[in-house]
């Protein structure tokens, strides 16, 4: 290797530095800060009362933050589903010899993904508006006139409600990166597929998965770390409405700080939040591993 | 014999007849998915040029005069020239100071060895996973504290920071993909380190410095929850920020919040289209070294 290549260690740090310290500073700093913060009571105001873990047990006795925990995960399991499964189909679509104006579908569903999540929400809080919502409007024109209502008032479809809005954004960006990963799939492999008959749902499902594997990893990966730290969409469509029907984690700990400034108590769900999300990660990655992994030993 | 022939061919025939049905149907379902991802943006932007009432009247008929005058409007209750100001000055030094550190740090990634440069990847990575908005208020609380808070420069520090993992380990592959020789030939020309570093890699590394630019550009300009805790002062909001309190002040008036929304996406859509081709295979290749 040349002298080109091996700087002192001081310029090697020199470069790395500025990156580090930023990272660090709003990344790590807060982490350690909220750590500590966690064990106090602490309202804002100068003086902070030490109170050991009872925010910790409180937080276990919480049942708003369970709810919303678990519309987190609900909210998963339907992106899961509507985005990175759906985008697999439309990116096994797309691959098809039959589809034409591929890269007009491809630039066209990868646009939204570039809007401002808040942007999105107003948008869908339009098109689920009462009197001037697209969706009632359609369904007054196909004649199903006895459904039309205020659809962000049900508490009972919530979650599902402001989860199609994630998908309709973010369904484009899984179809890429599904590209991706099945662009790189030997095509040879596809073509004796072909000829041992395997063709269209069977291909997809025995050797299209198998092969894609990675790529589904890493696209849930993400989609369930998407997920997990919902916040902006929910904030702005519904304020974790009705009630606290569609309330998530990320928003409950921004309400307890910022409007009852309960800040040792926001701190501790802030740490809360980090662990859930780490550990449903890594189950998921778990699961995801071993399931796929069994696929591809059986065929 | 004859009838097993007109057999075979009747067969082929439906089988052809099949496939076509397919054909239609696969491209029929892709143009109602690029149609649904679409219309509602076609729809805020023919709308947002009715009058109020035109638009309770029926709210997808086309507007019959265009009403400018509610972009006009928009852009003076949301103060739109502030906002994009606010916005442009902080995205301008975000995606720079990005593109800096990620070209610096991801060329030391791909060429250099040095110590706990594994143990560096894995906490860029860290990033990528952490849920962001669970910092929301630890972000908050140490920016109140240290002064930081409310400020021109405010936003600039976790935007940088929340937007480094990616484009570190895009630059780090795609520099991993430049043959090791031309700096080999630089040294022995007498350039050093860093000299070689900026004058002959830099320009190497463009098209993956401009695909980094153009992503972590949407990034910025689109970030709404760190602007919605960080800024108190009404002077420094950005154009989602502004854009949250124009909604809550003056939601009644659809056409008009519909011409605010035209106008905030603007600058995202015109780059997008303006560079979209670059864009969709800079994620693709992202995606597959990820």
């Amino acid at each position: 290797m040349g002298k080109a290549l091996r700087p002192s260690g001081w310029l090697v740090l020199l470069y790395l530095l500025p990156g580090l310290a930023i990272y660090s500073f709003v990344v790590l700093v807060p982490i350690l800060s909220a750590f500590r913060y966690s064990f106090f009571s602490w309202t804002g105001r100068p003086k902070k009362s030490y109170i050991g873990l009872d925010n910790y047990a409180e937080i276990l006795r919480d049942e708003v933050f369970w709810h919303a925990f678990w519309n987190n995960v609900i909210m998963t399991a339907y992106g899961l589903i509507g985005q990175v499964g759906l985008a697999f189909v439309f990116a096994l679509f797309l691959m098809s010899k039959a589809v034409r104006w591929k890269g007009f579908h491809r630039t066209i569903s990868f646009f939204p993904s570039t809007m401002a999540p808040i942007i999105i929400a107003f948008l869908w809080t339009l098109i689920y508006n009462y009197n001037y919502g697209l969706f009632n409007e359609f369904l007054r024109i196909v004649g199903l006139e006895r459904w039309v209502q205020s659809w962000l008032d049900l508490s009972g479809p919530i979650v599902l409600l402001v989860s199609i809005p994630l998908s309709w954004q973010n369904i484009g960006f899984y179809t890429l990166l599904m590209l991706a990963g099945l662009a790189a799939i030997n095509k040879e492999v596809l073509e004796v597929a072909e000829l041992d008959g395997a063709t269209g749902f069977r291909k997809a499902w025995y050797v299209m998965i198998p092969l894609a594997k990675p790529t589904l990893i890493v696209s849930s990966l993400l989609c369930i770390a998407n997920n997990m730290r919902g916040f902006e969409h929910i904030y702005a469509m519904t304020g974790g409405g009705p009630g606290n029907a569609s309330s998530v984690m990320a928003l409950y700990a921004y309400e307890t700080s910022f409007l009852r400034f309960r800040y040792g108590y926001g701190s501790a769900l802030a740490i809360m939040i980090m662990a859930l999300t780490l550990l449903i990660i890594l189950i998921g990655t778990a699961l995801l591993q071993r399931r796929r992994g069994a696929e591809g030993v059986e065929h | 014999m004859e009838q097993a022939m007109d057999m075979a061919a009747a067969e082929r025939g439906s089988a052809n007849l099949a496939r076509l049905i397919k054909k239609l149907l696969l491209n029929v379902i892709m143009m109602l998915f690029s149609a649904s991802c679409i219309f509602p943006l076609i729809w805020i932007g023919y709308s947002s040029l009715k009058t109020q009432s035109e638009f309770s009247n029926s709210i997808i008929s086309l507007p019959q005069k265009l009403h400018f005058s509610n972009y006009a409007e928009a852009i003076k209750l949301t103060n739109m020239l502030q906002l994009s100001w606010n916005s442009a000055r902080v995205t301008a030094v975000s995606v720079l100071a990005i593109v800096l550190i990620a070209f610096a740090t991801g060329y030391l990634i791909a060429r250099v060895r040095f110590k706990g440069k594994r143990l560096m990847v894995v906490y860029y990575l860290f990033g990528l996973l952490v849920p962001i908005h669970a910092l929301l208020v630890p972000v908050y609380l140490l920016f109140k504290e240290s002064g930081l808070a409310d400020q021109w420069y405010t936003l600039i520090i976790p935007y940088v920071a929340f937007n480094l993992s990616m484009p570190i380990l895009l630059v780090a592959s795609y520099i991993t993909g430049i043959p090791k020789e031309i700096e080999e030939a630089a040294a022995i020309d007498g350039l050093g380190f860093s000299r070689t570093m900026f004058t002959i890699i830099l320009p190497m590394a463009a098209p993956v410095l401009t695909t980094v630019a153009i992503l972590q550009f949407f990034s910025c300009w689109n970030e709404f929850s760190f602007a919605l805790v960080l800024l108190k002062d009404e002077a420094l909001r950005t154009v989602p920020l502004g854009m949250s309190y124009f909604k809550s002040q003056h939601s009644t008036n659809y056409p008009q919040l519909m011409a605010g929304m035209v106008l905030s996406i603007l600058p995202v859509a015109v780059v997008y289209f303006a560079f979209s081709s670059r864009i969709v295979a800079g994620v693709m290749a992202g995606a597959v070294k990820g």
